[in-house]
């Protein structure tokens, strides 16, 4: 869900760029880290990078009958951790941006804030809950995916709501207004990424059951479930 | 993609990126700062007509690659219409909001200054000279690598897509939309798995190369830089004083 270029006044634009700042920062601290011990992850992550931008690209039916992009969030979020996301996201929305001229570079703060650090962190942390509670991996891998796309929606929800309230109800009724227009819009395209991530898991349990018990969210139990 | 096409085959092909990326930014700052609707749009009809007569981007490419972006504009602008308010009973209702035209015609003209700017850059500019213009701004490399490989690959997915899905669809896979979500299921898990196999073919390329760090790579070089950055300098800054004189 990208806010489009120069929707966001100066203002906004600029303070979602710095919130997102120490989540890049943290983001690339971690994958160098990750990187010294682990040469080869290098090219996994710039393969996933063009895996996730290219996913984006794909139709996806919704389940009130139309049909939009899925945002990848949860996925790439199960596939290669909420940290590696960021940076991940970043390159992948600067992309969409210069590539697509889908979002912008004004809104590249907001919308990396909404995509690629809220949605990808409350998939993970959804994952993992799941998985602690011993639920069924595709009751959590669809919670993952459709809750984390949710909260990309809620994010962007009130980052437009915060720069553009309602003149009579403020903050709380424009947060509103924009919550009804994406609860009719996003929730079935929310349910519709998650039953998605459901079969893309299952497939991969089918047929890569070995690459997704090296993933750092699944691991032994992910597997076996 | 459009906006590839047209950035390998403009006018200004050969002016550096930087002098274009600092012109971009100008329009960029200008959008975002510009005082009244009238302004805003201004600055988007001038950075379109630079694009447009001065790097000789086609117009019926530039507004195929506008056209979705304006599509979204008018709807985020629609959601801007109304208000949702309550009343004593706690009824909730939607009303036309106050100043809703005043409002739309602010954010819709700086959206596309601000979207003239960017095509401005991104329609003379291909990816990779973006990219070495980064290196020079000192982005760090664990960036760029991903950008060079993202860059590099998203042709190669987009090859595996369209095969993929051809022969899908050849079976019936998208017929209805039960179908169409598994198909689509089993090929983003087929191309999930490409993604080691491809990450692994690479490092194997570039260890066998003795690759072990970054990924370098020669930086173009563009005749007149100098002259080229000083003249979108003066651009920029009659962008800006046009934006700054509504205020």
């Amino acid at each position: 869900m990208h806010i489009m270029e120069g929707f966001l006044p100066f203002e906004h634009a600029l303070g979602w760029t710095i919130a997102a700042t120490p989540f890049i920062a943290w983001g690339l601290q971690s994958i160098k880290k990750h990187l010294r011990e682990k040469p080869e992850q290098r090219m996994l992550l710039g393969v996933a990078a063009a895996f996730s931008f290219t996913l984006s690209a794909l139709k996806l039916p919704s389940v009130t009958g139309s049909c939009s992009h899925p945002t990848g969030v949860g996925l790439g979020a199960l596939l290669f951790g909420p940290a590696a996301m960021v940076p991940v996201g970043l390159v992948v929305l600067l992309f969409q941006a210069l590539l697509l001229a889908h979002g912008g570079l004004t809104t590249l703060g907001a919308n990396l804030f909404s995509m690629a650090i809220v949605g990808p962190f409350v998939a993970a942390g959804l994952f993992r809950a799941g998985r602690a509670l011993a639920l069924p991996l595709s009751a959590c891998v669809f919670a993952a995916a459709a809750l984390g796309d949710l909260a990309t929606y809620v994010t962007t929800a009130i980052q437009l709501a915060w720069a553009f309230p309602d003149p009579a109800g403020g903050f709380a009724g424009s947060l509103a207004k924009f919550g009804a227009i994406f609860a009719i819009t996003q929730i079935p395209l929310a349910i519709s990424e998650g039953l998605l991530t459901v079969l893309v898991v299952n497939a991969l349990r089918r047929f890569n059951a070995d690459e997704l018990q090296k993933l750092p969210l699944f691991g032994q139990r992910g597997a076996k479930a | 993609m459009l906006i590839e096409r047209a950035a390998y085959g403009n006018r200004w092909r050969s002016v550096s990126p930087a002098a274009k990326g600092l012109f971009a930014l100008a329009g960029l700052l200008a959008a975002l700062f510009s005082g009244s609707p009238a302004t805003a749009a201004t600055i988007a009809g001038l950075l379109m007509l630079a694009s447009v007569l001065g790097a000789a981007v086609p117009l019926a490419l530039y507004l195929r690659v506008a056209t979705p972006a304006l599509g979204f504009l008018a709807l985020s602008s629609l959601s801007l219409l109304f208000s949702l308010s309550a009343d004593a009973t706690g009824n909730l209702s939607w009303q036309m909001a106050p100043n809703a035209a005043a409002n739309i015609a602010a954010v819709s003209a700086r959206s596309l200054a601000a979207l003239a700017a960017l095509l401005g850059l991104v329609l003379t500019t291909p990816l990779p000279d973006l990219i070495a213009l980064l290196r020079r701004l000192r982005v760090p490399d664990v960036l760029l690598d991903l950008m060079v490989l993202c860059y590099r690959m998203l042709f190669v997915f987009s090859t595996a897509i369209e095969e993929t899905r051809t022969a899908q669809a050849a079976r019936l896979g998208y017929s209805t939309p039960r179908r169409s979500l598994n198909s689509l299921g089993l090929l983003a898990a087929g191309l999930s798995v490409q993604v080691w196999q491809r990450a692994r073919a690479l490092h194997l390329a570039a260890e066998a190369r003795c690759g072990s760090g970054t990924l370098r790579f020669l930086t173009p070089q563009f005749q007149h830089a100098g002259r080229d950055t000083a003249l979108a300098g003066l651009a920029g800054c009659l962008l800006l004083v046009i934006g700054a004189c509504a205020r």
